[in-house]
């Protein structure tokens, strides 16, 4: 029996207050501890705010900024938080960063990879990708992976970590709500989506999944919160509620990995030399250093699709009988 | 957490208004976010009350329940402030919402702005000779203007910010007024289109003639939105919805079964107000330039009102 109780700090940052934010971090880390939790969880820059802009710089902490230190000592003595700031690199770099704290020091820094920059994110605009997704131990006697929201969204990240050793997937996000249309089945069209994503990462992963997310406004956004805790069969173990500003206990047996990897080994079975062989295929082919086996007659260097093929406009869809993917409802003129 | 509401009925048992399928929304999840981003807001500009030009309309209406419902009905002053020619029902209207919620609400009649500057009584006013026959549009412009005025200067007294009460549908197709009814500090339902707007207004508790009234800007006697732009909310509401929001081109539209001449009208509309939607450019001279390459949240530490 490997019990854990994870605390999960659905908590609203306020925006470029580090010091505030830090003082709350130190506040919630203690009542976790007192709680009996053994990891406490923050969101996506949990220690600054989200909608930075040009402010990230002024927020920006080395790794060995001594703020980042004490806060880090609060974990002294058998407990293991991961928290989430600005991290600016020796070279000038600023990576949203989560680190993974333990026994007073700063094990393990993810720095997010994949940052959104369309629609309402501008991610790429203020800071830089990190380069490395991988696993790291902790003193919760299993592999711990480490990823920021949308790290997510891109099915590699949860993959690699887990085959990397991770039994714990840990995902901290500043994910602002919307779409806001009746027929969604949560009442909000990101929470759906995102229970989806980690329902599936945990059970093709046989993983722990650990979502949390902030609530607060920044701006127009408002975050809405919805923290979850899925276990190995992709079952969830635990919801937060929408919006609530709290920290959230969630007893989980880690057990329970084993379990499920043993009676549904999917990762066991993941083919890593195919897919490393198949991928190494197909950069080659995309930077045209290869001949693409698989492009269609007269595709370009690097493309898969022929220039020459007609397709269909966006006319044709018109014209067609039914325009795909439409309710049939809406074809009927409602004055 | 779903809540879908029935459409509700008048006492003739017909629906209050039209609701289409693609529009309905989560009312339950709406009022939660407005209502933390109202509070979001105040706190971090440092402030705790609100100002509102309450007409008598459904626009104006919701918000101040919205108001009420965030951060109390004592900290909501709802300002009512009709023209001469203004309906008298809509200001009848206006002060049963503001009894029905229990908020404070002053009476600020723009009469003689108005007339003072475009004269009357074959009077000459400050604008001159040459303002006399002006426009039904430059006097609209002109007592939205004042409007906003009006609610700017009771803010300070109040102490209070000025809360927008403009919808996402007049917002698009332009049916506003730079600088007077689209002026606020910030807007909680400026997301909504007018169909969402009555779906939310029914769930939170706006009287219903309120709802069931025919929209109007009333800049004129029985001015009608929909009068004056011969289309329906519905209507025009779902050409936005799937135009913008689910970026369906014109040709996919006309596929859906809307006539291509009105999709062409409402993208004109939408095009021609794009100006009315964005921060004015400031020509780029220095080496970092508001809103061009100095970019900041406009909420930070230190710019609370302290």
């Amino acid at each position: 029996m490997q019990p854990l109780r994870i605390a999960l700090a659905q908590v609203a940052p306020r925006l470029g207050a580090l010091d505030a934010n830090l003082e709350r971090h130190r506040g919630l880390i203690r009542e976790a501890r007192a709680g009996g939790a053994g990891l406490v969880v923050f969101p996506e820059l949990g220690l600054t705010g989200y909608l930075l802009s040009d402010l990230a710089a002024e927020v920006a902490m080395r790794l060995d900024d001594p703020r980042l230190a004490a806060l880090a000592a609060e974990t002294a003595g058998e407990l293991s938080a991961v928290v989430s700031f600005v991290e600016e690199s020796s070279d000038h770099r600023l990576f949203i960063a989560a680190a993974l704290m333990e026994d007073g020091e700063v094990r393990h820094v993810h720095r997010k990879v994949f940052l959104p920059t369309y629609g309402q994110f501008d991610e790429r605009r203020f800071f830089a990708p990190g380069d490395i997704v991988r696993a790291t131990p902790s003193r919760l006697g299993v592999g711990v992976g480490i990823a920021v929201c949308e790290d997510f969204w891109h099915l590699q990240t949860p993959q690699l970590l887990a085959l990397d050793g991770a039994q714990i997937l840990l995902n901290v996000s500043s994910s602002p709500g919307r779409d806001l249309a009746a027929s969604n089945e949560v009442g909000l069209g990101t929470a759906s989506s995102w229970r989806t994503l980690m329902r599936t990462y945990a059970q093709l992963t046989g993983s722990f999944v650990v979502f949390v997310n902030r609530v607060g406004v920044d701006e127009s956004m408002t975050f809405w919160g919805g923290s979850e805790v899925i276990g190995p069969s992709g079952a969830p173990v635990f919801s937060a509620p929408f919006f609530d500003d709290d920290l959230y206990l969630v007893d989980v047996n880690l057990d329970e990995v084993r379990r499920e990897r043993i009676a549904l080994p999917l990762l066991r079975d993941e083919r890593l030399e195919l897919q490393a062989r198949e991928l190494g295929r197909i950069i080659a082919e995309r930077a045209g250093l290869a001949v693409d086996t698989t492009a269609e007659p007269g595709a370009g260097p690097g493309l898969d699709v022929a220039p020459s093929r007609k397709r269909p406009t966006a006319r044709d869809a018109a014209e067609a009988p039914e325009a795909p993917g439409e309710p049939i409802r809406l074809r009927s003129r409602r004055r | 957490m779903s809540a879908v509401q029935a459409v509700p009925t008048d006492d003739a048992g017909r629906p209050l208004f039209e609701l289409p399928d693609e529009l309905a929304i989560d009312t339950d999840v709406a009022r939660r976010v407005i209502s933390g981003f109202i509070r979001g807001q105040l706190e971090q500009a440092g402030f705790e009350r609100l100002v509102l030009g309450l007409s008598g309309g459904i626009d104006s209406g919701l918000v101040a329940y919205l108001v009420a419902e965030a951060i109390g009905a004592e900290n909501l002053l709802c300002i009512l402030m009709p023209y001469r020619t203004s309906s008298p029902a809509s200001r009848a209207d206006a002060e049963t919402i503001a009894a029905d919620l229990g908020c404070r609400s002053e009476l600020v009649e723009i009469t003689a702005m108005v007339d003072g500057y475009f004269g009357a009584d074959g009077g000459t006013g400050a604008g001159g000779d040459g303002v006399r026959d002006a426009s039904a549009l430059r006097r609209g412009n002109f007592m939205a203007r004042m409007r906003m005025s009006v609610l700017y200067d009771r803010s300070v007294a109040f102490t209070g910010l000025v809360v927008g009460t403009g919808n996402k549908t007049e917002s698009l197709i332009g049916y506003t007024t730079l600088f007077g009814d689209n002026a606020c500090a910030f807007n909680p339902i400026g997301d909504l289109y007018k169909s969402q707007v009555r779906q939310l207004a029914a769930a939170i508790g706006v009287p219903k003639a309120v709802i069931a009234k025919a929209p109007s800007a009333d800049l004129w006697p029985n001015q009608t939105d929909e009068g004056e732009g011969s289309f329906s909310y519905p209507l025009l509401d779902r050409i936005l919805y799937w135009r913008i929001d689910r970026r369906r081109s014109t040709d996919e539209l006309v596929g859906m079964g809307f006539e291509r001449a009105l999709v062409g009208r409402v993208e004109g509309l939408v095009a021609r107000s794009e100006f009315k939607r964005q921060v004015p450019p400031i020509a780029k001279l220095g080496p970092r330039t508001a809103g061009v390459d100095y970019l900041y949240p406009r909420r930070r530490p230190g710019s609370a009102r302290s």
